[in-house]
């Protein structure tokens, strides 16, 4: 290319230097421009071929305009000069193929012919490739010539004299001198390198007291070892360890958390094991556990589940308690609402929501009397004094004082001179238009009927037999009542009642009265009309309470299956929540004499419990659940409705929703 | 006031005092958190959880001591004067000043890291309690491709290579090897270290992937501290059988590749554990080597006087001195595992195929007493020896057999190890899928399942202790085995059967009872409704209520103590009812699917 770069400027001096002329540049051209000018000659001068006219007559032109023309221009006759017919890829190669010389062949595309260069010129161009210059004979680092002379010229560029620093040695040199010597002195620089100490040593000697070998710093909470693999993870387990396909395929559906890590596999011989792919990943996450993952002392339980469960006397030793169903009172043909236990323990009395009560006889199950009533009972309770056989039932808004007609002749005379009204007693302790309670005489069987201003839910006898109570749980001021049986007065206790009243209980020995509402329980003395104490369930609703025969300790049962013990003399809050039945508890009972209770729910269970009091106050009520009695079955979402103890026996009277009371025993 | 109201002037207290979060800690001890995170990894130090999370739930929480441990470190100085030699080295090399860049390079500030595992082992037990996951990592690394220009320097493989080269000879020559396993993700090994169970997991002999997702730096960091404390236990567990301990090698055995047999033989023959044989070996050896062997010869010989000269102190006596003392003092010294250990593969000599993993093999086989070749240069005897009883081999056919010898596919050493003793090897036989392999590290009895070979292998070890030929079907430990399940069954269940056949009498009775009171009501004569009540209808009743009752008196009882648990007990108690039945479906998914292993092989 250089090449004809030149011979196309030398073309343009000859165009330009003699242009009238026209005559072709010959080699009789070269020696006058030699003459002209020293340089151009010198230039040209290392090779003889550019004196050699260029073929191409068209000018400085782009040689694109002829591209499509088949001439570049014209000779000195006037004819076309014709471009040579290009070789085509596959001639040039064969030609190169052929040729040894072809690699030095450039095709001039200007004068549209092929050159071959030589020796020399590849030698000048190899040099200006690598950055030298392109003839050899230019030493480009000659010697300097001054070629002024300074002897004797009189006038140096400076004429200062000489600065005394140039003779004296440097001060800072000097100094830096003196450092390193103080170094080298000091052993600061070390010429010989130091000796390499073994790495390893003997770090721990036997010898070292064990009072220096404590750790120092925080207790040190060692991590816990990687887990040992089991079966599963061996190249070749038992055919139950690999998981089925569909298995497999069932992990794809868990959460990923929940997906196991590892799936089993089974090669058949050591030499099909691959290796395994996150290995190095596995190792990673080791590291990242023993230094990122915060470490606490964690007690691991590594006791016998059983162990937990607390050791209670052998039931065997609290005999005698119910057990099994000894006999079943069928008769009634709705769900059986209440039952009541006669004192002297030979009846029973059982009101059911059909609007019938009646009394059986508990050893044989003969039913002795049927009263339809015509509503649903709610409540029924004897008197308990064995010589007025008075049955007490809550219907509706009436209270029915009946007489059972037991007991002698003596008996039934002082019975029927006390539930024999004159007249109807109206209390009018308040001005509403209804009055609270009404003693009516009732003539259908024969006893009295109290009227209440609206629904009674329960009726409860005080001890001595003259006194009972009456709850109406929506008669807000006047939700509790007393009432007189030898006096036929009715009266209300407290002006005012905080919650919704479910039951009232009196105290089995002293002046003390019990009203549960829903939260809480309230206590009060009777002699000097105030609340004593407030016992708070912390359960959601309370369904009943019974009280211990001893008086200090109560029992309440809630709508959410806990019962609740309270120890009255040792807090308001229950010593002991048992969290029973799944469902509603609808009534707990304590026995009379045996240290016994039970609670009876809409699970269609009931449970049997012993519960011992001890006269030491130091010692805290011994509770151990005894027996689970089933044998009700569930109509209508209900279960077991009531449960009595009998008075004398360890036997517990169920009333189911399957209108079956049942009587368990020991 | 809010809730965690400080008043002015009042000192921080409590767990507000007493935690620091990562970032503070690392603001308050003035490094990076790549240095914070080095330091944690060498010094041991790991985040606490404290009572109540004072900054938040979801930060890493340091205990303030901890943090004030790592302050007084002088390794924090030193990883600053590092920080700032690196600067320096980068500015002289900015200002193109080779010279000092070099001094400098050459200059570097070092650390030592003796101090701190000193510090957090100040015994040697608790450096080799807490060896399981240095090992784990180092051989690891020593099993990583050892690639010029990867993100691992080759020097730290090749230096893993060899500290785990020497635990194993260790191991192995001093007999300490328990358990092994062969797993998916690699080979376990358990030893027993001053009564120490170290476990470890060594991959697969097989070109390992470097996978993108880990953190180089941080598993470096690591290994940098497991190098120099497996280096400092190395040394302790050489120096106390009387060995020098950057033990010389011989260079021949190194380069082939057999540095762990190598190693072996330096313990062997200054510990002066080396068998008879071994002798023999040596001979048979020399039989055999060629000419072109011949000429290595003189150097061998040179390197075992070299080694020889080292070891003097130690190896003075000669080794006939040694044999006795082999003889007296060590047998006693060893506790009765180890010297079954010893003598399990004892006059047993192995030759391992090639396709077979050697090193594992090399190290396992020794560690129980046998003597080992391999196929390759270097061996101490060739495949040709007379003497050889096991061929150990895994391939699907054997071409040439020779009679004297059993073939074996390599499961079998392992299992022989776990089972301690030598296992009938007709099928290990070649080409046949071994018996399933067994974890020696799960305790049959307490997970609930035994699976068969397991009781094979019982059954065999029992019959060889005893001397008795095992029965093929049901043995008869199988069934007192059974029968005390039963027992242990049985108590548990006694009570509930006898309130339960007390019940049935009961209820029998009462119905009894109220049959009659019917038949009174009814007026039936007595006698003339006797052959009535034997009907059938009622006993196929009491049979079935008989049997739900059973379950629900359990039940009962269950609910019973359930009802006088405190609430916390009870949620314990229900948590570890939980588990067990895990466990029981566990174990009952494996039987499960054995049984329909078993129905598919009879149907085939």
């Amino acid at each position: 290319m250089a090449r004809t770069k030149k011979s196309n400027r030398e073309n343009q001096d000859g165009n330009f230097g003699r242009s009238d002329a026209l005559e072709p540049a010959h080699d009789e051209q070269g020696s006058p421009r030699e003459e002209d000018d020293e340089h151009h000659a010198a230039e040209e001068s290392d090779s003889s071929e550019d004196e050699v006219a260029p073929r191409n007559t068209i000018g400085d032109v782009p040689l694109e305009w002829y591209k499509e023309e088949e001439h570049i221009g014209y000779d000195i006759s006037g004819k076309k000069i014709k471009k040579q017919t290009r070789k085509d890829r596959i001639d040039s190669f064969l030609a190169g193929a052929d040729d040894s010389k072809s690699w030095r062949k450039i095709f001039d595309e200007y004068n549209d012919e092929e050159v071959e260069l030589t020796k020399e010129e590849i030698g000048i161009i190899r040099r200006i490739l690598k950055g030298k210059t392109p003839n050899t004979e230019v030493d480009p680092y000659a010697d300097y010539v001054d070629w002024f002379v300074w002897e004797d010229k009189g006038h140096p560029l400076s004429n200062a004299p000489e600065p005394k620093r140039r003779f004296i040695p440097s001060k800072w040199e000097h100094k830096k001198v003196l450092y390193h010597l103080l170094q080298f002195a000091r052993g600061w620089i070390k010429f010989d390198k130091p000796e390499e100490e073994p790495p390893f040593r003997l770090l721990w000697d036997d010898d070292s007291n064990l009072a220096d070998s404590r750790r120092h710093g925080l207790s040190y909470i060692p991590a816990p070892k990687s887990k040992l693999p089991g079966h599963e993870e061996s190249y070749n387990p038992s055919v139950e360890y690999i998981p089925t396909q569909e298995e497999i395929n069932s992990y794809q559906l868990m959460y990923e958390e929940d997906r196991p890590k590892f799936i089993p596999r089974r090669f058949e011989s050591l030499r099909s094991v691959p290796a395994y792919e996150s290995a190095l990943k596995e190792g990673f996450d080791r590291c990242l556990d023993l230094y990122l993952c915060p470490r606490t002392r964690k007690k691991r339980l590594n006791i016998d589940p059983e162990a937990l469960k607390p050791k209670l006397p052998s039931r065997k030793d609290l005999r005698p308690y119910p057990t099994i169903c000894y006999l079943e009172y069928r008769g009634h043909i709705g769900p059986v609402k209440c039952i009541s236990i006669e004192t002297s323990g030979q009846w029973i009395a059982s009101g059911s929501t059909d609007g019938t009560v009646r009394i059986w006889e508990i050893e044989t199950g003969r039913c002795l009397k049927v009263w339809d009533v015509g509503e649903a009972v709610q409540h029924v309770a004897w008197n308990p004094l064995p010589e007025l056989p008075i049955l007490a039932i809550s219907l509706g808004q009436d209270v029915l004082l009946l007489n059972t007609g037991l007991g002698n002749d003596e008996e039934q005379l002082k019975v029927k001179e006390l539930l024999n009204v004159a007249e109807p007693v109206i209390t009018d302790d308040a001005s509403d238009s209804t009055p609270t309670v009404s003693w009516i005489p009732y003539t259908k069987y024969g006893g009295i009927r109290l009227k209440h201003f609206k629904a009674v839910s329960t009726v409860e006898w005080h001890r001595k037999g003259d006194y009972f109570t009456t709850v109406v749980p929506s008669g807000d001021s006047r939700a509790v009542l007393l009432h007189q049986l030898s006096k036929k007065s009715s009266h209300n206790p407290f002006k005012k009642l905080h919650g919704l009243p479910v039951s009232a209980v009196f105290h089995p020995t002293r002046s003390i009265f019990f009203v549960a509402t829903k939260k809480h329980v309230r206590v009060y003395d009777l002699v000097k009309t105030k609340l004593i104490k407030k016992l708070e369930a912390g359960v959601r609703e309370i369904s009943s309470i019974s009280i211990h025969p001893g008086g200090d300790n109560v029992i309440v049962g809630s709508k959410e299956g806990k019962m609740c013990w309270f120890d009255m003399d040792l807090s308001s809050q229950p010593y002991k929540t048992l969290k029973i039945h799944p469902k509603d508890i609808t009534n707990v009972a304590f026995h009379r004499s045996y240290p016994l209770f039970a609670s009876c729910s809409d699970d269609c269970t009931a449970y049997v419990f012993h519960g011992m009091v001890y006269s030491d106050l130091n010692q805290n009520p011994l509770i151990v659940p005894l027996e689970i009695l089933r044998g009700h079955t569930s109509s209508n979402g209900r279960g077991v409705l009531d449960c009595k103890f009998h008075p004398r026996q360890p036997w517990l009277f169920t009333a189911g929703a399957d209108s079956v009371i049942k009587l368990y025993c020991h | 006031m809010p809730k965690h109201y400080r008043p002015p002037g009042k000192k921080k207290e409590g767990n507000a005092a007493r935690y620091i979060t990562r970032t503070k800690a690392v603001h308050y001890l003035q490094t990076s958190l790549s240095s914070f995170r080095k330091l944690c990894i060498l010094k041991g130090i790991f985040p606490r959880e404290p009572k109540k999370k004072v900054e938040g739930n979801h930060k890493t929480y340091y205990h303030m001591k901890d943090i004030a441990f790592l302050a007084h470190d002088p390794l924090i100085e030193k990883f600053r004067d590092i920080r700032a030699h690196k600067r320096k080295i980068k500015k002289a090399l900015a200002k193109k000043n080779r010279d000092q860049a070099n001094r400098l390079l050459s200059q570097q500030p070092k650390y030592k890291l003796d101090r701190l595992i000193l510090e957090r082992y100040p015994t040697f037990v608790d450096a080799l309690r807490d060896l399981d996951d240095c090992l784990t990592m180092v051989h690891l690394f020593a099993a990583l491709p050892a690639v010029e220009g990867e993100r691992i320097q080759v020097e730290r493989i090749h230096s893993c290579r060899r500290l785990s080269h020497q635990w194993q000879a260790f191991i192995s020559r001093t007999h300490k090897l328990r358990k092994t396993f062969i797993s998916v993700k690699g080979i376990y090994y358990q030893a027993e270290v001053e009564g120490q169970k170290i476990t470890w997991l060594t991959p697969h002999a097989l070109q390992q992937v470097l996978t993108d997702d880990v953190d180089f730096n941080v598993m470096l960091t690591f290994l940098e501290f497991y190098e120099a404390l497996l280096g400092f236990v190395n040394f302790k567990l050489y120096h106390s059988i009387n060995l020098n301990y950057p033990p010389i090698l011989d260079p021949r055995l190194e380069a082939l590749a057999a540095e762990l047999y190598a190693l072996s033989r330096y313990v062997a023959t200054s510990y002066g554990a080396q068998p008879k044989n071994v002798q023999a070996i040596d001979s048979s050896q020399s039989d055999q080597t060629d000419a072109g062997k011949n000429e290595t010869r003189p150097d061998e010989s040179e390197l075992r006087l070299a080694q020889l000269q080292h070891q003097l102190p130690a190896n003075e006596p000669g080794a006939l001195m040694q044999m006795v003392e082999d003889a007296t003092s060590k047998e006693d010294d060893d506790d009765d595992e180890t010297k079954e250990c010893k003598y399990l593969f004892k006059d047993m000599k192995f030759f391992l195929s090639r396709e077979v993993p050697r090193e594992s093999l090399l190290f396992v086989i020794p560690a129980f007493g046998g003597v080992v070749s391999w196929h390759g240069d270097g061996s101490p005897f060739s495949e040709a020896d007379e003497d050889i009883m096991y061929q150990i081999v895994d391939r699907p056919v054997q071409g040439h057999l020779f009679l004297s010898r059993e073939y074996i596919q390599p499961q079998w050493v392992y299992d022989c190890v776990n089972a301690r003793m030598i296992l009938p090897t007709e099928p290990y036989a070649v080409g046949r899928i071994p018996p399933p392999h067994l974890s020696p590290f799960v305790d049959n009895e307490v997970e609930g399942y035994v699976p068969e070979y397991a009781e094979t292998i019982k059954r065999l070890k029992a019959s060889a202790k005893e001397q008795v030929l095992p029965l093929p079907g049901a043995g008869s430990d199988e069934l007192d085995n059974s029968q005390n399940l039963l027992v242990e069954g049985i108590i548990d269940r006694a009570e509930a059967i006898e309130a339960e056949e007390k019940k049935r009498k009961l209820s029998m009775l009462e119905k009894q009872y109220r049959d009659e009171l019917n038949m009174e009501f009814k007026g039936i004569n007595y006698s003339a409704s006797l052959p009535n009540r034997g009907s059938s209808d009622d006993n196929v009743v009491e049979e079935d209520t008989t049997t739900t009752n059973l379950e629900q008196i359990a039940e009962d009882a269950q609910n019973r103590s359930k009802i006088s648990m405190s609430r916390k007990k009870r949620k314990i108690y229900e948590a570890m009812q939980i588990s067990k039945e895990r466990k029981k479906a566990n174990v009952d998914l494996l039987k499960e699917r054995k049984k329909k292993a078993e129905e598919q092989g009879r149907t085939r």
